[in-house]
């Protein structure tokens, strides 16, 4: 059960749901916030938003002004698991289950009462500093990232306390709270250990160069952006030969990746005038034949059609309340003796509440 | 309220992954009680230990002083077995015949070549689970592609996202698909365990670290699906809030994120910073003047420390966060106070910073309890301990080089 209607706990929910969990969403008269979130399905209107929609498949939605207070009072202590975003909420405790909150920074501490947002989490977590341009400024990286790993992280903590019970190592409930910036932490927390060790940190050294990794970015061929990670000896020395750049394959400096990061003066121009003639579809086919790899790097219009993702069905449909069809992701994992939901259902506001009071 | 430290106890993995992402999934439910009984051999250890190995590594511990194997390792045990060796092989079923699931991030070759596989496994534990995790998933034409963390994100469209309009498309991380993978085989393992627990019965799960990140770029994946126009790349502009930017602040490379997102934040910024945004009416009007904006307000921060306007700005209700660094992060009084880093010794390295959990019970991090362990640690006390394997048999093994706890010299390049 969702009594927050956050992003963080609306993705957290999602895999429950799209797994065959039964979730209710307690929504308040006017709707979880994320129903007022662009873009809209239906434009000037702003009555369907489409994030929400990708959230909340396959779930059931009750207003909560529909039912009386003990039918609130029976749903919520009949649940196995109550998602919340740490502020108060007045009902009643599970009986049995697991109460989760997840908080932009948790409970305690000196950012207790910070207003959280994504960006801020990325700056915080030392990940934002390192992206952009080397004069600056940092680049804020966009959408929900931040709550969405944040309800990835949750779901982690509260699947565990759910099959605590099941394995008999829990009677009692829980409730357990995830923290937003820890959870991001692990995208940075290897660097921080790193640094603890050496008192360095890397540099932002402009748009797509993340060391020691080098080559590594996005660069322009003649059709479209190939995306390049070379990092061992055998790599390069492939890279080399598929785009004619023997002269470099067996410079000493060049076999290792911090090498070619002290020449990437000398190394990228050549690199980037033989990348800017090719296919970037060809490239990167024959760089996986020799092993190398490198990757298509799909606009949003190519996305649904790399044949990679239309085969795995990586893309379904979420049916809108209006019965329009909307295109989201699918599931990120697949069971297969226990098939998940591939796309379903978006409920309108207290669609279900007659089912409950 | 209170739970046992060790929800998952009962529940044993045998973690045939190397690096980040499989590493990072198995952690969470170490973390969390699981046995998780790592396998690495002497010549095939975990490529986040090195790259490859030199007589000069091998020789000064190197195996042991990598931080990103020792952030990614802790509460697990490690086995050495040579997979190619039949003996190795055969350890290595026994094991998983006493385990609940087994996590692999190979390419898609490897585990065939080595006579291993879901089928190999379901014929000594008929009810195991296996979770392959490969970049783009096990199924398709991309099955058996290499990829790294930067390559998923490549791969997903999100650096489309990102950025200047004038610029390339723009990456966020050095390899942001091992971390996000990591939580989403986490997520599959733990769905796939409470199945197991309830039915008896185990599985197949098959991950891909690119799908696993398309949730991260579902809001232009979105606005795609409902416009059919690619969604502009405005830096760190918004269509709706302002400001919304990244400004400097005083000393080198110091900088503050503000996203006002709120009429009521509008105003308590303006509260704030005073005589520069006096000349801005509503947050409309700010939005309108994006460009005077930013320059009123880059010319206010200039003159402050980041880390206190931070505090300020936040005080007075005003989203704004300075950009950490790793040092800032480790002294970050937040995470102090909460605990965040637990500081523990490890053999050759000392004393360590690891991260706690990001979910807790209570006040408390859950307490990290073992430290990474070394190159075949647990050895003896697995194979002798789960496998009834004697003193004698396992001098006989060594001997082999089947196991052993000193990496060696590949035959081979070490596979990643």
């Amino acid at each position: 059960m969702d009594v927050a209607g956050t992003i963080s706990t609306g993705y957290c929910a999602k895999l429950y749901a799209d797994y065959g969990a039964e979730v209710i969403n307690l929504e308040p008269p006017a709707g979880f916030a994320t129903r007022q979130l662009p873009p809209f399905t239906d434009g000037e209107t702003r009555a369907s938003s489409a994030m929400h929609a990708y959230l909340h498949t396959n779930k059931l939605s009750v207003d909560v002004s529909a039912l009386a207070e003990a039918a609130v009072q029976a749903l919520v202590t009949s649940a196995d698991l109550i998602l919340d975003d740490g502020t108060d909420y007045p009902g009643p405790e599970v009986s049995t289950g697991v109460r989760a909150s997840i908080c932009w920074f948790g409970r305690g501490g000196a950012f207790e009462n910070f207003v959280g947002t994504d960006g801020q989490i990325f700056a915080l977590n030392g990940m934002l500093r390192n992206i952009g341009r080397v004069e600056g400024p940092p680049l804020i990286p966009t959408g929900y990232q931040a709550q969405i790993i944040g309800g990835m992280t949750a779901f982690i903590g509260s699947m565990t306390q759910v099959l605590a019970a099941e394995l008999e190592n829990r009677s009692a409930p829980v409730h357990l709270e995830t923290s937003i910036y820890e959870s991001c932490l692990c995208f940075t927390e290897v660097g921080v250990v790193a640094a603890f060790n050496t008192g360095l940190h890397a540099p932002r050294m402009g748009i797509n160069r993340f060391p020691p990794t080098y080559p590594l970015g996005v660069f322009p061929c003649r059709d479209g952006w190939i995306g390049v990670t070379v990092l061992t000896p055998g790599q390069w020395h492939a890279y080399c030969e598929l785009l004619g750049m023997e002269e470099l394959t067996d410079v000493e400096l060049f076999q290792t990746s911090y090498g070619r990061l002290q020449a990437i003066d000398l190394i990228e121009p050549i690199m980037r005038e033989r990348l800017a003639t090719r296919s970037a579809e060809q490239l990167f086919y024959q760089a996986q034949k020799a092993r190398i790899p490198l990757a298509r790097v799909p606009t949003m219009e190519e996305l649904f059609s790399v044949d990679q993702f239309v085969e795995r069905k990586a893309f379904c449909s979420a049916t809108l309340p209006n019965r329009e069809e909307l295109t989201v992701p699918s599931v990120p994992f697949r069971l297969y003796d226990t098939p998940p939901n591939f796309g379903g259902p978006v409920a309108r506001l207290g669609q279900h509440s007659k089912d409950f009071t | 309220m209170s739970a046992p430290t060790k929800a998952l106890a009962g529940i044993r993995i045998i973690d045939l992954s190397m690096g980040w992402a499989g590493p990072l999934a198995c952690r969470h439910l170490a973390d969390m009680g699981a046995d998780v009984i790592k396998i690495e051999s002497c010549e095939r250890f975990d490529w986040w230990r090195s790259w490859e190995a030199t007589p000069e590594w091998i020789e000064d511990d190197g195996a042991e002083k990598s931080a990103a194997f020792n952030t990614m390792n802790r509460n697990k045990r490690d086995v050495t077995l040579d997979l190619e060796h039949p003996e190795g092989h055969r350890l290595l079923l026994e094991l998983i015949g006493k385990a609940n699931a087994v996590v692999e991030n190979y390419s898609g070759n490897v585990l065939p070549k080595l006579n291993l596989g879901y089928d190999v496994f379901r014929k000594v534990k008929e009810n195991i689970i296996l979770l392959s995790m490969p970049a783009f998933g096990s199924t398709g034409p991309w099955a058996s592609f290499r990829a790294y963390g930067s390559t998923v994100e490549q791969s997903s469209g999100l650096p489309h996202l990102n950025g200047l309009a004038d610029d390339p498309p723009t990456m966020q991380h050095v390899a942001l698909g091992d971390a996000v993978g990591g939580l989403t085989g986490a997520s599959a393992l733990l769905v796939a365990q409470r199945h197991q627990a309830r039915t008896g019965k185990g599985q197949y799960v098959d991950l891909s670290q690119v799908e696993g990140l398309f949730p991260l770029a579902s809001h232009g994946i979105l606005e795609y699906a409902v416009t059919g126009l690619a969604p502009a790349r405005r830096g760190n502009r918004s269509v709706t809030h302002a400001p919304h930017n990244v400004y400097a602040c005083a000393g080198e490379d110091l900088w503050i994120v503000i996203e006002v997102n709120s009429e009521v934040q509008w105003e308590a910024l303006k509260g704030v910073v005073g005589e520069p945004l006096a000349g801005f009416g509503e947050l409309a009007d700010g939005i309108a003047r994006a460009d005077a904006l930013d320059e009123a307000i880059a010319g206010w921060t200039a003159g402050f420390d980041a880390f206190e306007l931070m505090m300020r700005l936040q005080k007075a209700g005003v989203p704004a966060a300075a950009t950490h660094t790793a040092a800032a992060i480790l002294e970050d009084p937040h995470l102090e106070q909460r605990g965040f880093w637990q500081y523990l010794d490890r053999a050759v390295v000392g004393r360590q910073p690891n991260p706690s959990p990001p979910y807790r019970i209570g006040d408390a991090p859950f307490p990290v309890e073992s430290v990474a362990p070394m190159l075949g640690q647990h050895n003896e006390e697995v194979l002798g301990g789960i496998l009834g394997l004697g003193a004698d048999e396992l001098a006989r093994l060594t001997e082999l080089g089947v196991i052993g706890t000193r990496p060696r010299m590949p035959k081979r390049g070490n596979q990643i």
